[in-house]
């Protein structure tokens, strides 16, 4: 097609014609999309600076010399067209479209930009590569997609949202999660389920997205402003295109499967150890030969996904349209965790006339997920209590209907004990009947929509106003059997709750372009932007149930004894007055200006307000005479520089007072916080430089960026002795940088006959300092102090176990010191290497030390695709590393008291001599044997790995075969087979080396009971009609 | 013309759009809905009382681990470490095996559990103090109102107070120039009060010890007489009682006896009326929780303590130590009426309400100031009225045919008879911890007790007789783990003045 258009035009270039005098030649350019006359477009006589701007009506009237020859039409987004002029005086001209151009149109925020202009950094991802994969979210999917873009799915619970940090870590104790935009509305990206993980991203159907564009350096996201410090993901979702309907069918089906279990002593393995504990320690022993029950069995499962997908894109001239409609249910591996999502997409853009345009994009999407309790030290906590319950005990008793069959004792207050003298630790509760009588719901409604009106004022400047909505109604279910578990405490429970979050946002904004003298390219855009948002939420709850009959699906009145009720309200507002001022000289010298001046209900009102400012200049080396290489076809070279705000501070950051709170003296109000009227805006100064480059088929980029972030909004501990509220106030205090290195390549390597290899390889090196804070955070397992990365492990530092004795030993200061195992000598001791075996000189304590950095210093994906003939086949594969894991999960699984364990326990120290790394064991002795409160070295691992994340097969029906078949009725098929997160090549022990049970900023990298992430194999087929 | 027209009203749309956004978008102009700002908490009576009621809820419901719950400090924590520090009642579970095997170290939970929660109880109340006298002088309160809140907050600062240093600092009764804890008697509510805040250090046991008594002394005159669910004045004069007897204060403690008997204070005939409602004569204080404000399902005693079979969660159990212990008689109404059996042991039945939690926490009872009255009777060499104290508390709980205690059948073994009394007219009431505690100071306990091992005793077998119970945990006084340890957050964030840590951790 495109050999054809450059055919037509050189053929219409060769034609000459005779010369006259001065004349006037007038006509209109229309194109396809706009056949009533396309404004703003450049008519040049070629060769010269003189010419026109066509008219609001596509028309044009330019006086030319009796002797010119051609005439030569451009715009944005069309084939520059050239016209002979010959004796016409009316020239009119149908401009083409260009598509190469056209996809390579970039969202940027309140419009879009080509993309051999844009000087920031931006990332664009093309969904067809991730839209038929299985993902609860479309998030997941970005990861090693884009360098600079870290997503990381933590666990397998579906509905637990994935970690996106955007070039790294980017604040201390206010959001570090990007800002999300779909077609131009931020939306609301806080959880709003009491009872579940329910990520509100997994709301959006991925099959609506078109393309992301991920805003990543300041002057890219300068024009977010106050919002742009943790990046801005753009989602464009589909929209109809001219011509004929067309319908798309797509579905898959296939399982979810656990990546791995924990490796566990079997039953007789247990009782050998678990009174081996008790014999060490002086105790007599509880444990008896019974079962080999491996409690895992019940709580994992092969779960079934299915996902359908049909759309309707078209539309005429005038008008355009984009339905859809969307299901997906997935059974996570681990009971009975599923969701399930009806959606429905419908988006119109219509022209009312040439000049006025109004379209809306509205999604409607119903979210169901069945959650579970998976804390990671609660008894009900699934992985918890399905790795420490005892393996020598059954699951089930058939007799014992009073609790449906499962092996309880008859008071419902643990699991039955077997052959054993006592039930397991912690009275843990059986977890096959938990999960098969408590109920964790949340479901949510959700409305994203946006309605939006463009009206072409004058020639180049168009005034667009567009007010978008973010509505969800989630409603919260959880009902706890009053039998066993978690309810029996209270005699059964019931709660329910109704969550909503409400925004709106309205922006208006005026766009003008104009090209001067032929040469120079303005684009000037000016906006105000006003948001306001709405949480609130009410709960009502019954306990003490008369019945258990009531309970299964809402709160039924009367069928409690106990009732409570609850709520809260929170508003956030948000306004803003922004530019942008876009320059062009021949597309070679690039310049780019942003300014921006947000307000934000969060801060007091005398610092509410803050500019931010941004701008970028790239230079286009090939464009330059002097550059002339048949090799290089493209050099482009780009800096920025933007200093950009976070707005994710806390909802009323700088106000203080007393909060309501009830006691059992009765209903008062306490001091919840400090007020701190000077807070001020968390700045990020971002500075970028990078380099685009196509050197034959090789496309190159890379980028170097440093993000300074300046007075972080940090909620700064003060000595708990102080009483202040929370233990912390809310300051301007501390510094932090990111630095890095991206580079992406992509070609087209080999495109010979019927086979093509296509290649696209990124990766990121990052690396993080805290430069300035007014104390140290601890917390439990991580430490952040000036000088080193955010989150560093901090703990005690595991010195081996003592050969001679099986005393396990760790660093005080310099010197080892070892925790005598011995009944009636417990406590720590001296150790003298010379003399192994002395244990009479008391030691010091262990202290602690850092252990180790959390987050990856590398990153990166690299995809390959093959077509062969109707055959076509995606391995993407991904990587990440030069960080360490603190594998929590491990360290419970040693514990000394009557639970199940890891089977590596097996190697514990039974005579000296023994070189091992499990100390003798003694019974309840885990807090001195594995310094359970911190960190530990020896359960701190290497993190680094590398993933096949998605091996997709496919088979496109060839198009003969079709319309014979269906006689044109299908248009094309194409079938699948894909099987997602198959291998993974690392060094990590645990379950995955992106487990991890934190998502927040200062705690990181410990992997702790959290669900073991999924794979996926499905077969799925794709239709046209 | 025609175009010019439509330009015309295409600008005139636009400038009516711009007029209307910047007249009807004030979106940044909001308040909280959940915040009364701090300039408008002291402007009612009402108010003052909310934040008054406030700083029980802070007692009641404090911080542990970063939220509320399990009853720290004083909603049941306070009873719960008090008990697992001693040997006489029994950690069955995870739960308080650190308290109860002395593993605790500057990051364990439970005592920065209950420093946090003590602290943060204390600068509520702090706060509430800087702000009465504003009140009363311009009117919003009466002289009489402000005193009984100035009383009723002195009271409990200085329980707080004493809580933290019965836990954090080594005993008065061993050396008054030992390290404090830092006595703050000034509210922190604003950035520019933390450095005067930051330089308070621990000063020393004895400071702190006069500064208790300063309060409660001023309590004592500013306070009215009332029911136990608030503080009052025989709660002030019970806990100087308490106080005095830590210091070794006799005859501070006879005088305070002697107040309160002139009240209408009573030990009931029943031992188990103090615990069924909480308004008996003998109930002092208590702090209340509801329903809808317990320490849930992970603290409140009903739930930690009582019988599984009850549905409770039983992780407590009265340690076999103390139930076969000879001096507890078998007929005791304490042991027949106040505790249950179940299949893996004995659960004390002094708190019920294993569903909803709503078991008062018992802090002050008339029968500790009697028993402390013995005690400094016994001590000052008046043995009959010592004696007649502790037959008081003991024989109400026996039949007649047990002899009541004499004199001469007691000989020097009164204070063993005394303190053995204690440990089972407070079991389960978190009092066993600070005897050890003051005892040891005084050289009269040699620190924590041998206890039954931790997760050992799985039967009532053990409470038979019929198995030899295992026995751990002790603590020698002079050893580093005596104390706990001042949490390691204390001393790192505080940046201009950090306090000292308890020698040895």
């Amino acid at each position: 097609m495109k050999k054809v258009l450059l055919g037509f035009a050189l053929t219409i270039l060769t034609v000459m014609s005779v010369l006259a005098q001065t004349k006037t030649i007038t006509g209109r350019v229309t194109s396809a999309e706009e056949p009533d006359g396309v404004p703003g477009v450049s008519v040049v006589l070629k060769g010269t600076t003189q010419g026109t701007i066509t008219d609001l009506d596509g028309t044009y009237a330019l006086n030319v010399p009796g002797d010119a020859t051609t005439l030569v039409f451009s715009f944005v987004g069309y084939l520059t067209k050239e016209m002979p002029i010959g004796t016409r005086s009316v020239i009119d001209v149908d401009l083409a479209p260009d598509v190469k151009t056209l996809n390579e149109v970039v969202v940027v925020g309140y419009g879009t930009q080509e993309r051999r202009e844009i000087t920031g950094s931006v990332a664009s991802i093309d969904a067809t590569a991730i839209e038929n994969l299985v993902a609860p979210s479309f998030e997941s999917q970005l990861a090693g997609r884009a360098p600079g873009v870290q997503v990381t799915t933590p666990s397998g619970i579906l509905g637990a949202a994935p970690i996106i940090r955007i070039r790294g870590v980017n604040s201390i104790t206010s959001s570090a999660s990007p800002l999300i935009v779909i077609d131009g509305v931020p939306v609301v990206d806080s959880d709003r389920s009491a009872v579940n993980a329910a990520n509100p991203l997994a709301n959006i159907n991925p099959a609506d997205i078109a393309s992301f564009e991920v805003l990543k350096d300041g002057s890219a996201s300068a024009i977010y402003g106050s919002r742009a410090a943790n990046g801005v993901i753009l989602i464009t979702t589909k929209r109809g295109m001219d011509g004929k309907a067309k319908v798309s069918y797509s579905t898959s089906m296939g399982i979810n499967e656990e990546v791995s279990r924990f490796d566990l002593l079997t039953g007789d393995e247990f009782v050998e150890i678990a009174n081996e504990k008790r014999t060490n320690a002086n105790a007599g022993t509880l444990a008896n030969p019974g079962e080999n029950t491996d409690w895992q069995d019940l709580i994992f499962r092969k779960g079934f996904t299915q996902q359908h997908n049909l759309s309707i894109a078209g539309g005429s001239q005038a008008t355009k349209y984009f339905f859809s409609v969307g299901f997906t249910d997935q059974e996570s591996p681990i009971k009975p965790n599923e969701l399930s999502r009806y959606s429905f997409r419908g988006n119109v853009d219509h022209s009312i006339s040439k000049a006025v345009r109004i379209g809306s994009s509205m999604s409607y999407t119903y979210t169901k997920i069945l959650g579970l309790n998976n804390g990671a030290n609660s008894l009900s906590g699934a992985i918890y209590n399905a790795t420490r319950s005892l393996p020598n005990v059954a699951i089930y008793d058939a007799e014992n209907t009073a609790f449906d069959g499962f092996n309880v004792t008859a008071n419902g207050a643990t699991t039955g004990f077997g052959n054993n003298l006592a039930g397991p630790d912690n009275n843990i509760p059986n977890i096959g009947f938990v999960i098969q009588n408590n109920t964790f719901r949340s479901s949510a409604h959700r409305v994203i929509g946006s309605a939006y009106g463009e009206v072409d004022i004058v020639t180049g400047l168009t005034a667009r106003s567009q007010i978008g909505i973010d509505l969800t109604m989630s409603d919260d279910f959880q009902s706890l059997d009053p039998r066993h578990g978690d309810g029996r405490s209270s005699n059964g429970s019931v709660y329910q709750s109704y969550r909503p979050a409400y925004r709106w946002n309205w922006q208006n904004t005026l766009n003008y372009q104009t090209v001067f003298a032929e040469d120079h390219s303005l684009n000037v855009t000016a906006g105000l932007e006003y948001q306001f948002s709405k949480f609130y939420n009410f709960t009502a709850q019954g306990t003490d149930l008369s019945d258990n009959f009531y309970r299964l699906n809402n709160l039924i009145s009367g069928s409690y004894n106990n009732q409570f009720s609850g709520g809260g309200y929170a508003e956030r507002g948000f306004d803003s007055y922004f530019g942008r001022f876009n320059y062009s000289y021949k597309g070679k010298y690039l310049l780019s200006f942003t300014v921006r001046n947000d307000g934000i209900s969060d801060l007091a009102p005398e610092n509410q307000r803050g500019t931010f400012f941004g701008g970028s200049a790239g230079w286009r080396v090939s464009d330059e005479a002097f550059f002339n290489s048949d090799l290089i076809s493209d050099f482009k070279l780009r800096v920025s520089y933007a200093e950009v705000g976070n707005t994710e501070i806390g909802t009323f950051a700088a106000y203080g007072g007393y909060s309501p709170v009830l006691g059992g003296a009765g209903a008062g109000i306490g001091y919840a916080a400090i007020a701190n009227n000077n807070l001020q805006w968390e700045t990020s100064q971002k500075f970028n430089i990078g380099l685009d480059l196509s050197i034959g088929k090789v496309t190159f980029t890379a980028d170097y960026f440093k993000n300074n972030i300046n007075g972080l909004i940090l909620e700064a501990p003060t000595a708990p002795s102080l009483g202040v509220p929370g233990n912390s106030i809310n300051q301007n205090v501390g510094s932090m940088s990111n630095s890095g290195l991206e580079l992406r390549a992509f070609a087209n390597v080999i495109n010979r006959g019927k086979f093509s290899w296509n290649t696209d390889f990124n990766i990121t090196f990052i690396s993080n300092e805290v430069t300035e804070l007014v104390s140290p955070l601890t917390g439990t397992y991580n430490r952040t102090e000036v000088g080193n990365p955010i989150a560093q492990l901090y703990g005690y530092k595991w010195a081996g176990v003592n050969a001679a004795n099986g005393n396990p030993m760790y660093y005080s200061g310099d010197d080892i010191v070892q925790y005598n195992l011995t009944s009636g000598a417990l406590g720590y001791k001296a150790y003298d290497p010379a003399n192994p075996a002395d244990v009479s000189v008391t030691g010091a304590a262990p202290t602690q030390d850092y252990l180790g950095n959390t987050l990856p210093k590398w990153q990166g994906g690299w995809s390959n695709s093959f077509t062969f003939g109707g055959f076509d086949a995606e391995i993407f594969t991904r990587f990440s590393g030069g960080n360490y894991i603190m594998n929590e999960s491990v360290r419970g699984l040693m514990g000394q008291g009557f639970s199940n364990n890891h089977a590596s326990i097996l190697d514990r120290w039974t005579e000296s001599g023994q070189v091992t790394d499990v100390p003798k064991l003694y019974s309840g002795q885990d807090q001195n044997m594995w310094q359970s409160s911190a960190s530990n070295s020896r359960f701190v691992e290497k993190g680094d790995f590398v993933r096949i994340q998605n091996i997709v097969v496919g088979y496109t029906l060839p198009t003969a075969v079709l319309s014979s078949a269906f006689n044109g009725a299908i248009t094309n098929a194409r079938f699948f087979a894909q099987v997602q997160n198959p291998f993974t090549f690392t060094s990590y022990s645990g379950l995955d080396p992106e487990s991890n049970q934190y998502s927040g900023q200062l705690s990181f990298g410990v992997d702790w009971n959290v669900a073991p992430i999924i794979r996926t194999y499905t077969l799925g087929l794709n239709v046209g009609f | 013309m025609k175009k010019i027209t439509i330009k015309n009203i295409k600008l005139a749309l636009v400038a009516a759009a711009l007029v209307g956004f910047s007249s009807s978008c004030d979106v940044t102009d909001l308040t909280p809905a959940n915040l009364i700002p701090d300039d408008e908490a002291f402007t009612t009576a009402a108010r003052i009382e909310s934040t008054v009621l406030g700083v029980y809820e802070s007692a009641q419901r404090g911080y542990y681990g970063g939220a509320v719950q399990r009853g720290y400090p004083f909603g049941a924590a306070n009873v719960e470490q008090g008990d697992l520090r001693g040997e006489d009642m029994y950690n069955d579970q995870l739960f308080y095996e650190i308290t109860y095997v002395g593993s605790y170290n500057p990051n364990s939970a439970n005592n920065n559990g209950m420093w946090i929660s003590l602290y943060r109880m204390i600068n509520r109340l702090n706060i509430i103090l800087g702000n009465l006298d504003e009140a009363v002088s311009s009117g919003v309160l009466t002289t009489e109102q402000g005193n009984g809140y100035k009383g009723e907050l002195l009271f409990l600062r200085a329980l707080a107070h004493h809580e933290l240093l019965v836990h954090f600092a080594r005993p008065y009764s061993d050396d008054p120039n030992a390290l404090g804890v830092p006595y703050r008697t000034f509210g922190v509510d604003d950035v520019t009060k933390v450095p005067e805040a930051e330089a308070v250090g621990r000063g020393t046991v004895g400071a702190d010890y006069t500064q208790l008594l300063t309060d409660l002394d001023q309590a004592e005159g500013l306070i009215a007489a009332g029911g136990a669910f608030r503080a009052n004045k025989g709660a002030v004069i019970a806990l100087k009682s308490r106080i005095k007897l830590h210091m070794e204060d006799w005859t501070g403690v006879l005088a305070e006896y002697e107040k309160l008997k002139a009240m209408t204070y009573a030990l009931t005939p029943n031992p188990v009326t103090p615990f069924r409602g909480g308004t008996s004569s003998d109930n002092i204080f208590s702090f209340v929780n509801s329903a809808e404000a317990n320490p849930g399902v992970n603290g409140a005693l009903p739930s930690m303590y009582g019988n599984p079979d009850l549905g409770a969660r039983g992780l407590v159990k009265i340690s076999p130590v103390i139930w076969t212990a000879a001096f507890w008689k078998e007929t005791d109404a304490r042991r027949v009426a106040m505790t249950t059996k179940s299949a893996t042991g004995v659960f004390t039945d002094k708190y019920t309400d294993a569903t909803t939690y709503t078991d008062p926490n018992v802090i002050l009872r008339y029968a500790e100031v009697v028993l402390n009255a013995s005690e400094a009777y016994a001590r000052t060499g008046k043995m009959a009225e010592a004696v007649v104290l502790l037959n008081s508390v003991r024989s109400r709980a026996l039949p007649a045919s047990e002899a009541e205690y004499t004199v001469s059948g007691l000989g020097d073994g009164i204070l063993e008879a005394i303190w053995n009394e204690r440990r089972i007219e407070f079991l389960a009431e978190g009092r066993r911890w600070p005897d050890i505690h003051r005892l040891s100071g005084s050289g009269e306990m040699e620190g924590v007790p041998s206890k039954a091992s931790s997760r050992s005793i799985t039967s009532i077998d053990f409470y038979t007789g019929a198995k030899p119970i295992p026995m751990d945990h002790s603590i020698a006084y002079s050893s580093t783990t005596f104390i706990w340890p001042i949490p390691l957050t204390e001393l790192q964030t505080n940046s201009t003045a950090p306090i000292e840590q308890n020698p040895g951790y």
